[in-house]
């Protein structure tokens, strides 16, 4: 802990959280017959078959990677699929940046992304760390219905708009809960033990030292994001502390469910939406211990008002089997069709991986771009082989030239949309749709992209990824 | 100057098994049918076939790679057996090799032969397969009603045709099939279906119903090609004869660059053109007696009209509607009922077309045969319509 000076802070913020919100209620009201206690307000979040914690952790991040490309860029999951082969790696390709950024994984803390962001933030340097998070969860346990799916990123940087004025981080192998080789489902101890302990022995503590460190009193704090181990800690340690600030991880928690390690920091997206320059916002990332970071707010933070904004969109998830599906709690017998497994090779991805997941096609001599590139363009005006000059897709809107839904292909969250796509720079690419509308697509409807998972091949334990296209925009989230 | 194979190559026998959930024979047992009759057909001994092309598709349902598997089932005794494959266009580019070997005069009697044994999959439809290592990695895996179900929104988009009335005339496509088809007695479904049925079946890939596409079935066809002095040596004085046959291929042109707008199927119109060209018709609508299409869905059938110049450019609905490519109507479609009928065992179906041409050609397509058939057209269309292969094929008499 120290005290700091600097103007190094916040430079940005991204979250990115599924189309799908469940209800809680409607999901807790499958399982009353069985008595077994669970939340029932509010929403979670679910992401498709097809979002990892991969994916959901480049769309947030993406938000952060204008022209310049960060020193460093960090991924943090206690959920990331791969456990030998870097997801920030992966990550680095799918943004399209420079082999020359450093990249490094976090995991196994619920705090990895806090600690991340506050190892970027004590070294001075211009890092982006993101943070994906989608949790395996057992039907019936707590957990599934207050866990939700999501991502949020942050990119620190110099003369911030919200300025590292604090910190402190302590660590306290805190049993609350746990997951393991053994057994990845969370497994959670008596929430009145989990409260009293990390309200006294961690929160308290790691919050009164960042606030010394700022040079404030705990009652100067205007906002708080803490990622609480169970409800009602913060108010627990706030009311001690003699601090009114509200925490808006709780909002986060509500409509769209703990996001683990990106929590915090989606939560801290909405305290600096809330909060007006000059105001001290708290950060508490919570597992095993604590860190807790101060900020000094003078001026808006890019993307923290998207964060809050994404909030309120969304399509309500009415069926409780396909929940149970999406999440992988039922193992539905999809038929033949769906043995069919694809093999990635390493010598094809080493070939053309990069450009696959970096959705980088070519440019010719004449201006048009194609994807994948080709040693003949498609161009019919060109006929001599040619270099293409890369040019990436994924960062563009297209339009849809030919669709259908098709419903005897195997998806795991029918039916499988897919159909010609046009970019206005001339590519022409065939595309999985993703977030079908009420409606279903249409020709002509205005398409971006997303990162989404292309094939998985269970038995090899092996996923490939690809961009597939979505609507534009999104609908706002009824009453759910 | 190419001349092409107008009257070099006649066909002196044909065979076709009867298609459909053949549960009681593999591939190997459908291949000796239909060459049995081929050979009975044409009046030669099998020691007489010089070389053999056989077209199989899916070589990982029970059938095989390479030549052997014909050479084995068919017991062809150190003859040259090329096995081809080209999608759906397979059992085209099979007759295609076996003509051209003897419009170059490397032999005298060839044997052509298509077979696919899909019913062995254990499901409808065909077989999920990779795209390649490198496409698999972006290319969504659609199915084929999947892919082909573009068509209809990207031709009603085109031609400002309301959806409902597209569906009709779809639905028209299909009728007419099964009415067809009810009088084949080699054909998978003999049941006729009616309009509402058609109309309100349940949807496979949007607009695709469940009859709009067509069956999935087992099968072979063969055919046994020769020089036409050897037929009429051989005792048939007014030979059937290849009056054209020709491929046109995706570059990738349509998949990758902005300029088609999805409504037709440009592979289709090259083959035809080219298939016009050198069989010498110049009026298709005046001159084609028949034609058998690659149907696989109602959709493609109806696009293939305009893309054969048989229909003007966004007239086809109205003119299946008011049925013209009716069994009665000016240039009937599928007189045997077609895929929709027959089910589209890949390698076995462009043979099978040729088989109805060949029967009606000769004036023995019993209930189904149309009074007067002088040309009568094949087409496949194998892959999607934004990535195809096209084969058309012209069939008529040396005389």
């Amino acid at each position: 802990m120290s005290g700091l000076t600097q103007s190094f802070g916040i430079a940005a913020l991204g979250g990115y959280v599924p189309l799908l919100r469940l209800d809680r209620k409607a999901a807790a009201r499958e399982l009353a017959w069985s008595g077994l206690p669970m939340p029932r307000t509010g929403t979670r979040a679910v992401a498709d078959w097809d979002e990892d914690a991969l994916t959901m952790a480049v769309e947030a991040a993406r938000l952060l990677c204008p022209e310049s490309a960060p020193d460093a860029l960090r991924f943090a999951s206690t959920s990331a699929y791969f456990t030998d082969r870097a997801q920030s790696g992966m990550a680095l390709d799918a943004l399209a940046m420079p082999r020359t950024v450093r990249t490094s994984d976090a995991a196994n803390s619920r705090r990895a992304a806090t600690s991340a962001m506050l190892d970027a933030l004590l070294g001075g340097r211009d890092e982006i760390v993101t943070a994906g998070e989608k949790r395996p969860t057992q039907p019936g346990s707590a957990a599934q219905l207050a866990f939700g799916d999501g991502a949020a990123a942050v990119r620190t940087g110099p003369d911030a708009p919200a300025r590292l004025a604090g910190h402190a981080s302590f660590s306290h192998d805190l049993v609350d809960r746990y997951a393991s080789r053994d057994h990845p489902f969370t497994y959670t101890y008596e929430e009145r033990f989990v409260r009293d302990v990390a309200v006294a022995e961690v929160i308290m503590p790691v919050v009164r030292t960042a606030c010394l460190a700022a040079g404030i009193a705990p009652g100067q704090l205007a906002h708080a994001a803490v990622h609480e181990p169970v409800g009602g800690c913060w108010r627990a340690a706030a009311k001690a502390l003699g601090c009114k600030a509200p925490n808006h991880c709780e909002a986060v928690s509500d409509i769209v469910g703990d996001l683990g390690t990106a929590h915090a920091i989606y939560g801290l997206g909405l305290a600096l939406d809330t909060a007006e320059v000059g105001d001290f916002v708290l950060l508490v990332g919570f597992g095993s211990g604590a860190d807790a970071m101060v900020f000094e707010v003078t001026g808006p933070v890019p993307g923290a008002s998207a964060m809050a904004a994404a909030l309120k969109e969304g399509q309500v998830l009415v069926s409780y089997s396909r929940f149970l599906s999406l999440t992988g709690s039922l193992e539905l017998d999809w038929g033949m069709r769906a043995e069919f497994e694809q093999k990635a090779q390493a010598t094809v991805l080493e070939r053309v991986g990069r450009d696959m997941i970096g959705f980088v096609g070519g440019r010719d001599s004449t201006g048009n771009v194609q994807f994948p590139k080709s040693a003949f363009p498609a161009n019919p005006a060109l006929s001599e082989v040619e270099k293409m000059e890369d040019e990436r897709l994924a960062d563009l809107e297209a339009t849809i030239v030919s669709i259908t839904a098709d419903r005897l292909n195997f998806s795991p969250d029918p039916p499988f949309d897919f159909g010609l796509v046009q970019f206005e720079n001339g590519a022409r690419v065939l595309m999985e749709m993703v977030n079908r509308p009420a409606e279903g697509f249409r020709v002509g409807d205005r398409v971006r992209m997303r990162l989404r998972i292309k094939s998985q091949n269970r038995r090899l334990g092996f996923r490939t990824y690809f961009w597939k296209a979505a609507p534009l925009m999104r609908p706002v989230l009824g009453d759910a | 100057m190419a001349t092409g194979i107008r009257d070099k190559v006649a066909i002196i026998g044909m065979g076709c098994t009867r298609f459909g959930e053949r549960w009681d024979v593999g591939a190997d047992g459908l291949m000796v049918e239909a060459f049995l009759e081929a050979l009975a057909d044409a009046g030669i001994e099998r020691a007489r076939i010089e070389a053999a092309w056989v077209g199989n598709a899916l070589d990982d349902i029970n059938v095989g790679n390479s030549a052997l598997p014909a050479a084995h089932a068919l017991r062809l005794d150190k003859v040259p057996v090329t096995r081809v494959e080209n999608m759906c266009a397979t059992g085209t580019e099979a007759l295609r090799g076996a003509a051209y070997a003897v419009a170059s005069g490397a032999v005298d009697v060839a044997l052509a032969i298509g077979v696919e044994k899909l019913k062995d999959t254990g499901y409808g439809g065909l077989p999920l397969r990779t795209k390649g290592m490198q496409n698999d990695l972006w290319m969504p895996y659609g199915s084929a009603p999947g892919t082909f179900a573009q068509l209809a929104g990207a031709y009603a988009a085109r031609h400002g045709i309301p959806a409902g009335d597209l569906k009709r005339a779809m639905a028209h496509v299909s009728w007419k099939s099964h009415q067809n088809g009810a009088l084949s007695p080699k054909a998978h479904l003999r049941g006729a279906v009616d309009m509402d049925k058609i109309l309100n079946a349940p949807l496979i890939a949007d607009p695709l119903g469940l009859f709009d596409c067509c069956g999935v079935s087992d099968g072979a066809a063969a055919a046994i090609v020769t020089t036409p002095e050897i037929a009429r040596a051989l005792g048939k004085a007014d030979p059937v004869t290849i009056k054209a046959i020709q491929l046109s291929a995706s570059n990738g042109w349509e998949m990758q660059f902005g300029a088609w707008d999805g409504a037709s199927v440009p592979n289709t119109r090259a083959a035809a053109a080219r298939a016009y060209a050198e069989a010498g018709i110049r009026d298709p609508r005046a001159e084609l007696d028949m034609t058998e299409v690659h149907d696989c869905f109602s959709i493609t059938e109806l696009v293939i009209m305009e893309d054969l110049g048989l229909s003007e450019e966004g007239r086809a609905p109205v003119d299946i509607l008011d049925g013209r490519y009716d069994a009665g109507g000016a240039i009937p479609c599928q007189l045997d009922g077609g895929l929709k009928c027959f089910g589209h065992p890949v390698g076995a179906s462009g043979l099978r077309m040729a088989y109805e041409v060949y029967t009606q050609l000769q004036g023995r397509a019993g209930d189904r045969q149309r009074s007067k058939v002088d040309f009568g057209l094949t087409h496949n269309l194998g892959g999607s319509p934004f990535n195809s292969v096209a084969a058309v094929a012209i069939l008529g008499r040396l005389n």
